[in-house]
């Protein structure tokens, strides 16, 4: 595939554990096959830690974010202020289509991630946030669960690039 | 499924010493300006090093949401959590704590209230009483405590609550000395009753109050009451989302099985009080072990940390 965009990393949050607060970082160290360090999901430590699935690292796209707190799009009209540490993805992206990366390969910094899978948003987050609708709005665009092939550090201001695949 | 709650790392801003061997403490987060917010009654859940999950009632002002007060007594016979915080915890630390859950709210539709507290169990009635006053609701706080040296916060609510809102009762003192069955011999028309505090006061009111409308009566206990002729025998679980079965050995909880069988259930106290694995049951004859559950809750509801059951209970998993 020829090189058709080319986006950025914004944010990276982690959290120890299930339920714990995101807390954003200036930088992580992304491990290949496992996850970012310290994040409940390289820990075992996440809701759904037990269930067998891809979620080294998860990222969603800021603009997903921007459409939800504008009320975009209209029908259903679902308006919600959802913080990049409130999304519980890892990281937020800007100019990344993250719904065509399934099964794709790309470059965020020295790290490769290939897409595994589209995320699905969550009732567990609903409540967590107490947001009700939050699911309903992130339909379709809960962003991509990735595996970690070439791992590394990543910082916010990384250069995201596709990859020949 | 209880919701489950965002655990925040807070920073302790504050500590003062209260009658009674009670530490105050005062929890600021350090991002947040504004916490989630709470009603008088919630309790949050603190995460202590080695996996220590304590629930306190929340004691301030549910309108400042700049932070959270909780008040703990240091126990030496407990099970340990707040002979932790009174030990190390430190101006500057950062701990755990939980988004408030509420199992001890207040009941617009009373007409009037009548708060009981019991030594440390105070620190939800602080919370209800300033609510019930910013309200102008009729209320009474009775207080019981050993001595007026002994009992915590005492000065804040001789400040804040006009004398016919409180109610003093210590042991030491005859003149103040009431028996429970006296106060709560008859129940005006209307009138909710709270309570909350150590066992024997919560056995003592419990018995005394067994003649009040059932939906009248509220109660937080920091422990289930423990009846030491029980004898846990085994039982099978059924889900009926799957109508698999699940054998619940009698050393083992239905948590535990539950969990081993991979269904999403949160906990937290695993002590029978925090509702967190609160889930329904449809069909079974549960043996209700926690101190959580309204005796109406108990008709469809079960919590799977303590809770057991008689034969087979299909849960609503």
């Amino acid at each position: 595939m020829a090189q058709s965009w080319s986006g950025e990393l914004l944010h990276i949050h982690i959290a120890p554990a299930a339920s714990y607060e995101m807390e954003e970082l200036a930088e992580a160290r992304l491990i290949a096959g496992k996850g970012i360090e310290g994040d409940r999901y390289f820990l075992g430590t996440g809701t759904y830690s037990p269930k067998p699935d891809v979620r080294d690292v998860t990222l969603i796209e800021t603009e997903v974010l921007e459409q939800l707190a504008a009320g975009e799009p209209k029908m259903p009209g679902i308006k919600l202020d959802l913080a990049p540490g409130d999304h519980r993805r890892n990281l937020t992206t800007r100019g990344v289509p993250l719904n065509h990366l399934v099964g794709q390969r790309f470059r965020i910094g020295e790290t490769v991630l290939r897409g595994a899978r589209l995320n699905f948003p969550c009732k567990y987050i609903e409540e967590l946030l107490g947001m009700p609708r939050l699911f309903d709005g992130l339909l379709n665009r809960s962003g991509l669960n990735c595996a970690i092939e070439v791992g590394g550090i990543i910082r916010p201001g990384d250069r995201i690039v596709p990859m020949e695949s | 499924m209880a919701s489950p709650r965002l655990i925040m790392k807070m920073k302790v801003a504050s500590l003062r010493s209260e009658a009674g061997d009670v530490s105050v403490v005062e929890f600021r987060h350090p991002r947040r300006p504004q916490l989630p917010p709470f009603e008088a009654g919630s309790h949050v859940d603190i995460h202590m090093p080695g996996g220590k999950v304590r629930q306190y009632s929340l004691m301030g002002d549910p309108a400042d949401l700049s932070r959270y007060l909780i008040g703990v007594k240091r126990e030496e016979a407990g099970r340990g959590g707040s002979a932790w915080l009174h030990a190390n915890l430190k101006v500057g630390d950062e701990l755990a704590v939980s988004a408030p859950r509420n199992h001890f709210r207040l009941h617009n539709e009373a007409q009037a209230h009548l708060l009981l507290g019991g030594g440390i169990g105070i620190t939800p009635m602080i919370a209800m009483a300033r609510a019930l006053k910013a309200q102008g609701k009729a209320f009474v706080l009775h207080f019981f405590a050993r001595s007026r040296m002994m009992a915590p916060m005492l000065a804040d609510l001789e400040t804040e609550l006009p004398a016919d809102h409180l109610v003093l009762h210590f042991d030491d003192d005859p003149a103040t000395v009431v028996d429970l069955a006296e106060l709560l011999k008859e129940q005006k028309d209307g009138t909710h009753l709270y309570y909350c505090g150590p066992p024997g006061f919560m056995a003592w009111a419990r018995a005394s109050s067994t003649h009040w409308k059932p939906d009248t009566v509220h109660f937080e206990a920091f422990q289930p009451e423990e009846d030491p002729n029980f004898v846990p025998q085994a039982f099978t679980i059924q889900l009926r989302s799957t109508g698999q079965e699940l054998n619940v050995p009698a050393d083992t909880s239905a948590l535990t099985m539950l969990r081993a069988a991979g269904v999403l259930l949160f906990s937290s106290c695993e002590n029978g009080v925090c509702g967190s694995c609160e889930c329904g049951f449809v069909t079974g004859e549960p043996i209700h072990r926690d101190a959580v559950l309204s005796p109406e809750a108990k008709t469809r509801r079960f919590i799977s940390c303590v809770s057991r059951a008689k034969g087979r209970i299909v849960l609503d998993l």
